[in-house]
């Protein structure tokens, strides 16, 4: 039972990190409809800022602060750059363009910060766990889940409460409509990469600061793909969900299921759960159902 | 040249038919031909061949991902798994079994087809990018899952199979050397064209144009397309199959490593510059993503040879050592490029430049 319940709060700190990244993820989708395969990249990305950032002597939230900014800057140039042109293009082809930009910027990283595994020196938060009961927790974790669920209640708040937000939601109902009342819609596509990038970023931070830095940072950012078709790939309560129960499910897989493999479940089982997902209810929990049945 | 002048008609079927209209299309065919099987092996070096041997490598792979996304519509981005399970069927039924390498090819093909009509089964459901993910879902289940964790384990050899030299033999004929193996690329690689280019106008390929184009309209003319689509991965598994199965050829040792995802993303990419829906973009895209990279490393690599350069550019040397990253950022550059720019693709290009010598000088 306690290697259940170490599990599965694991799962859940893990679970947040997902669950940040995967609405900024849903936020592109659901503004400009355009399927976001370089997320893992963005990850990466926002994480080296903030580790360089942090290792010019900034102390770390003012790193992370300046990774928001960058990362606000970079998704609006990405989006006025790459993914205006594309605006009425075919579905594959705007993908594609995520994709190259995907490799293009894994190019970057690793051009520019090397593929060693680099760790935030000093470590940012102290490295003694926290015993509840007979639970221990690494306090990255909990920092990381307390980081990610005040960034969480921010983003969501700046939907229903301010302007732009409130012009986004529009615009991810009906674009049309959005327009012909006034609703700008450039200044809401770049917003939502920005956003999406800043996402991703503290995100990265966070899985930065738990397992080091490298380039398989951003492979654990490719697990929102499962989170957001969990939870369905147009709706933002879908992606926190969604990113929660990936990080469950991922980590209980690890604890029970490595026994029975030579290894490297933890990896694949949100893909298998992914497959399972697409094969049975392919709209997720909370997604529009509009698929066309073949 | 290349297409018939006016008020010539043709006579038979035979002729509406053919391949090569006019003795132009002939003559320019047979100098390819010895071009390519005699000229270029015999005076070459060897370094030439061996990038030759890539971009054969790199048509074989692209061929299967160009049937699925360029003619019958269905994304995908796992390609890498299917060349993989032919790679490792065909060596370990060399290694354990002792097979034939023919034979141990065409059963690579077979069980990359099987394999490849496995995960095209939710095509059946979800089509889009719930496609494309379950694509990519066989891309990780299958070489860093299955293949990784299990299949490297056979025989206790560890992550890698080393393949001993002469294990690989057709006949009488060891492939031993790179132009061995450039022999059986370019051999393969006609074969693949011929059968890809009967395919595609052939019904089965009327078929997957349709599927492409409307697949609601497809079914209402009574395509049955759950079938054609699942033939059409078998076929794209079975073309990816024989190319790992040959690519084991010029690998000292199989291993995990060389089927990962961002070769299945590469494949997507070759397709996407050479253009889609073209055999003609397969090969010119095979061609540009390799010769480009190999064109750019040589240039930096004269330009650090020169003092002068390297005082401007201080930073030249370093990209010539971390030349992996840079082609790979230039890649993904050149994907993005390429569809904002020219969506068409090399093929386009290639197909007007083409027309304007035909009909030059009057265009009209």
């Amino acid at each position: 039972m306690e290697i259940f319940l170490q599990l599965l709060i694991t799962g859940i700190l893990v679970g947040s990190i997902y669950a940040l990244v995967a609405l900024g993820w849903t936020l592109i989708y659901k503004c400009s409809g355009v399927l976001n395969l370089a997320m893992g990249e963005l990850t990466l990305i926002g994480a080296y800022v903030c580790l360089t950032f942090y290792h010019w002597g900034f102390p770390f939230i003012l790193a992370l602060f300046f990774t928001l900014v960058i990362g606000f800057i970079l998704g609006i140039l990405t989006e006025i750059l790459f993914l205006r042109p594309m605006v009425g293009e075919p579905h594959l082809a705007v993908i594609m363009v995520t994709v190259g930009l995907a490799f293009f910027f894994k190019g970057l990283v690793m051009l520019i910060w090397g593929t060693d595994t680099r760790v935030f020196s000093p470590a940012v938060f102290p490295m003694e766990p926290i015993f509840l009961g007979k639970i221990v927790i690494g306090q990255v974790f909990l920092w990381a889940f307390v980081a990610s669920i005040i960034l969480l209640l921010a983003f969501v708040s700046f939907f229903k409460f301010t302007k732009w937000g409130l012009s986004m939601q529009a615009t991810a109902d009906d674009e049309m409509a959005a327009l012909s009342l006034g609703v700008n819609a450039k200044v809401v596509y770049a917003l939502a990469w920005a956003i999406a990038f800043m996402a991703a970023g503290v995100g990265g931070t966070l899985l930065g600061n738990i397992n080091g830095l490298n380039i398989s940072v951003g492979y654990l950012g490719l697990l929102v793909l499962p989170a957001v078709v969990l939870g369905g790939l147009n709706s933002v309560p879908g992606a926190i969900v969604g990113g929660l129960a990936i990080g469950i499910i991922q980590n209980l897989a690890d604890g029970y299921l490595s026994r029975f493999t030579p290894g490297g479940v933890k990896d694949v089982f949100p893909f298998a759960v992914m497959v399972i997902v697409l094969l049975f209810k392919p709209y997720g929990l909370w997604g529009w159902v509009r698929i066309e049945r073949v | 040249m290349s297409y018939r002048p006016c008020g010539v008609y043709h006579q038979y079927y035979r002729q509406d038919h053919a391949w090569w209209q006019t003795k132009f299309v002939w003559g320019k065919m047979i100098f390819l031909f010895i071009a390519v099987f005699y000229l270029f092996p015999q005076y070459a070096g060897m370094y030439f061949i061996a990038i030759a041997n890539v971009v054969g490598y790199t048509i074989l792979s692209a061929m299967g991902v160009q049937l699925l996304i360029g003619y019958c519509g269905q994304v995908t981005l796992g390609h890498a798994a299917f060349l993989a399970m032919g790679a490792y069927t065909c060596t370990l039924l060399m290694l354990q079994l002792h097979i034939p390498y023919p034979i141990a090819m065409v059963m690579g093909g077979i069980v990359g087809g099987l394999w490849s009509v496995l995960f095209g089964l939710p095509s059946a459901r979800v089509k889009g990018f719930y496609l494309i993910m379950t694509t990519m879902a066989a891309q990780f289940l299958t070489v860093e899952f299955f293949i990784t964790q299990y299949v490297s384990k056979i025989g206790g050899r560890g992550v890698a199979f080393s393949i001993p030299p002469g294990t690989v033999k057709i006949g009488p004929w060891m492939i031993k050397d790179d132009r061995d193996v450039y022999y059986l690329m370019a051999i393969l690689v006609v074969i693949f064209t011929i059968i890809m280019a009967n395919l595609v106008r052939s019904k089965i390929g009327r078929a997957w144009i349709a599927i492409r184009d409307n697949d609601i309209a497809a079914e209402t003319m009574g395509v049955n397309i759950v079938l054609y689509k699942l033939v059409a991965f078998f076929v794209a598994g079975f073309f990816g199959g024989i190319a790992g199965a040959f690519w084991v050829t010029s690998l000292a040792a199989v291993s995990p490593e060389h089927f990962h995802f961002g070769w299945s993303l590469w494949l997507v990419g070759v397709i996407l510059i050479g253009g889609v829906g073209s055999i003609h973009g397969t090969i010119f895209g095979a061609l540009f993503m390799t010769l480009i990279p190999e064109a750019l490393k040589f240039l930096i690599f004269a330009l650090t040879q020169n003092p002068v350069f390297v005082n401007i550019m201080p930073f030249l040397p370093l990209l010539l050592e971390k030349f992996l990253y840079v082609k790979e950022a230039a890649f993904g550059l050149a994907i993005a490029l390429f569809l904002i720019y020219e969506p068409n693709g090399i093929s386009y290009r290639w197909w007007q430049i083409k027309n304007y010598f035909n009909l030059w000088p009057f265009s009209y």
